[in-house]
């Protein structure tokens, strides 16, 4: 609440202090009437006495719901701290896994090119174009037909 | 009047003063996207076609293990932003 940045909590409490003492006083008006100030404005006394204490009433209220969802932020923002932390936490393992499978599996890659470039290589010239065992043009069309990304 | 009543209500409003930056990306890494696979010259060898198919299989994998990483980052991260609560 904008007012209560302005101005300090001690005020609103103070007001309606002053609000209650007032309308206390001006109920024993009657035992001061040594006083002709208090006697003559006992009715606005009266009424400024209760806008004061409407006033602090609501102020008083409204600092404690304002401390209430201060201290909320404040655990929200707590909490948003700590899950960031972990999100980067997570990353940082999801990371680690990715790098390692991926790691991997390049390296599985290349130990069975070695083991093509080693054995299969023995076969290419029987399947080879014209050879006793020609590899079909079908065969190569599946192939490459598979390894197209849909459009 | 209608003033007390709109400086009440102003007195109401506020800004959301807690946001929650979206979750970073887990790397680099997982940030490109799938390759194309390789294609089979018509002529090949029987050798580059094992090795065409064997890259080709290299490229799913990794593929499947980003793509495994983003199904755990959102597993994750849900139950992060689900904690906050």
């Amino acid at each position: 609440m904008w007012l209560l940045h302005w101005l300090p909590n001690w005020i609103f409490y103070a007001v309606l202090i002053a609000g209650v003492v007032g309308l206390v006083i001006s109920y024993f008006v009657r035992f001061l009437s040594f006083i002709p100030f208090v006697y003559v404005y006992k009715t606005p006394i009266q009424l400024v006495s209760i806008i004061a204490i409407a006033i602090g009433t609501f102020m008083s209220g409204a600092i404690h719901d304002n401390d209430a969802w201060e201290a909320r932020v404040k655990e929200m923002q707590d909490k948003v701290a700590a899950a960031e932390v972990q999100s980067k936490e997570e990353n940082v393992k999801i990371v680690e896994k990715v790098v390692t499978k991926t790691q991997v599996i390049k390296t599985r890659g290349e130990d069975i090119v070695k083991y093509v470039d080693r054995e299969v290589v023995k076969y290419d010239t029987k399947f080879a174009p014209g050879g006793e065992c020609e590899i079909p043009k079908e065969f190569i069309k599946a192939l490459n037909d598979a390894a197209e990304a849909p459009k | 009047m209608k003033y007390i009543a709109l400086l009440l209500m102003v007195g109401c409003s506020t800004t959301v003063p807690v946001t929650m930056k979206f979750p970073e990306a887990p790397g680099n890494l997982v940030m490109m996207p799938c390759p194309q696979l390789q294609k089979v010259e018509e002529d090949a060898k029987l050798s580059d076609v094992a090795k065409t198919i064997t890259n080709n299989y290299g490229t799913y994998y990794e593929c499947a293990v980003k793509n495994d990483a983003w199904i755990e980052w959102y597993e994750k991260q849900k139950l992060i932003f689900e904690g906050i609560k």
